[in-house]
């Protein structure tokens, strides 16, 4: 069925699709954009490979511990993930900046690698 | 459940293809913003309460400002230089 | 060499296109979605709630049973922080100024009374949930990685909402360095802390309490509040650099 293979294929499109954004890209801000789709492809991978149906989250504050639940050690990854992810973007943007400064446009067409 | 799930699986393709097919950055910071509540969305669904935290807290607010304020430093200065 | 654009589209959509079925492939051989729960997290889930007190096992996880992990994360975020300061202040120095910078060819409305006052409704209420997060960190859903997010965009609700000016004065750059510094200390004070009481690294000595309390989990807590301290404290300081980029720098010879 079609829903085996929905995550899968929604992470690999996803990736996909941010590659192709990122290849063909005409300015660098909306680069970093892109960048950021690809890195959401993974987190629906990881989170999808720890899911289960009929399950809970894992906490137990209000049932016990035994009580159905999904994988923790997967949202474990993802979340310290997402927080550095956002920080590595920063960092990028800050070096667009800096590119920009220099150079005065943000065309990777315009810029040519220094020979 | 399943539906649900698998509804929002697509809402997340579509729009992470959308974030990369908007090709103004201006515009696109606003499609990143949506594809981070899409996605917390989907987190949640997937029994994920944490990491639907810290994504509604980063993606949606976090990421698109700093997007925003390196745009506004970009286009301030007097030198200009518009996106295709 | 430079391509140009077409090769580009065209070499991009060709090695989609060759990849295609090789995706289709790997889906159809990767695991039934939902079917089976991996081992490793069948057994986490089934003792480490009893080992450490910590109803929350997501963060029972994070900063005790890959505690490591989580402190290398914590060090690429101060690493990209200190490089994204690095950067914008050796373009820029050191100066502060107020003026903002001078775009041509745009009107500014003026702020409006109504978002000043929403914010000033909900920057304390957001302080506050931030920190209650923080706390519960091993109880309920939350942990320094998210408080210190939110925190951080509480911070920014208040320039949004009162302008540059009483954003410096709330957050002066020198508590967001000092705060962002204690905690990647904090972090690693706290792995260094069991070795001193003879066990090993990060490891959780401390006595776990009773369950569903504040304290329970032992390390858990204290490394909880040092990364919320330092994720803050990076957040702030990138947000800081990156607003300082949009001011007017100052003219020769003015003070």
């Amino acid at each position: 069925m079609l829903l085996r293979l929905l995550p899968w294929l929604a992470a690999a499109w996803l990736m996909a699709v941010g590659i192709y954004g990122m290849v063909t890209s005409r300015h660098y801000v909306h680069l970093i954009g892109c960048l950021s789709v690809v890195q959401s492809g993974t987190y629906v991978l990881l989170l999808a490979i720890g899911f289960v149906w009929h399950s809970g989250p894992p906490i137990f504050y209000d049932h016990p511990p035994g009580t159905p639940a999904v994988d923790p050690v997967m949202q474990a990854l993802v979340l310290t993930d997402v927080v550095v992810g956002a920080a590595v973007s920063a960092l990028l943007l800050a070096l667009a900046l800096q590119l920009h400064k220099r150079r005065n446009t943000l065309d990777p067409q315009e810029l040519e690698p220094i020979p | 459940m399943m539906l649900a799930v698998a509804g929002c699986l697509l809402l997340v393709m579509i729009s992470g293809a959308l974030v990369a097919f908007t090709r103004r950055p201006a515009r696109q910071v606003l499609m990143i913003s949506v594809h981070g509540l899409f996605l917390s969305m989907l987190f949640l669904l997937l029994q994920a309460p944490d990491v639907a935290y810290s994504e509604i807290a980063v993606g949606t607010a976090l990421v698109p400002v700093m997007f925003l304020t390196v745009l506004a430093a970009i286009r301030g200065g007097g030198r200009r230089n518009l996106p295709r | 060499m430079k391509y140009s654009l077409v090769l580009r589209y065209a070499l991009c959509i060709l090695a989609l296109i060759v990849l295609a079925p090789a995706a289709v492939l790997v889906a159809l051989h990767m695991p039934a979605f939902g079917e089976q729960l991996p081992a490793y997290g069948a057994t986490v889930n089934a003792h480490v709630p009893y080992m450490r007190q910590a109803t929350n096992v997501v963060t029972a996880i994070i900063f005790d049973v890959r505690g490591v992990d989580t402190l290398g994360e914590e060090f690429i975020f101060v690493a990209a922080i200190t490089g994204l300061a690095v950067l914008l202040r050796g373009g820029r120095g050191e100066d502060a100024s107020r003026k903002p910078i001078h775009t041509d060819g745009r009107w500014l409305p003026a702020r409006s009374e109504a978002v000043a006052l929403l914010i000033r409704w909900m920057l304390p209420a957001t302080v506050a949930f931030s920190i209650y997060v923080m706390a519960h960190g091993q109880l309920t859903p939350g942990g320094g990685f998210q408080a210190g997010a939110m925190l951080a965009s509480a911070l920014l609700l208040l320039f949004l909402g009162d302008g540059y000016r009483s954003w410096r004065q709330v957050t002066p750059p020198t508590v967001m360095h000092v705060l962002e510094a204690l905690g990647a200390v904090g972090c690693v004070g706290v792995g260094l802390l069991p070795l001193a009481l003879g066990a090993g690294f990060l490891e959780n000595v401390l006595p776990q309490g009773q369950p569903k309390s504040l304290t329970g989990g032992g390390l858990i807590p204290l490394f909880n509040v040092a990364v919320g301290m330092a994720i803050t404290g990076g957040f702030a300081n990138a947000l800081v650099e990156f607003l300082e980029e949009t001011r007017e720098p100052e003219a020769e010879g003015e003070q």
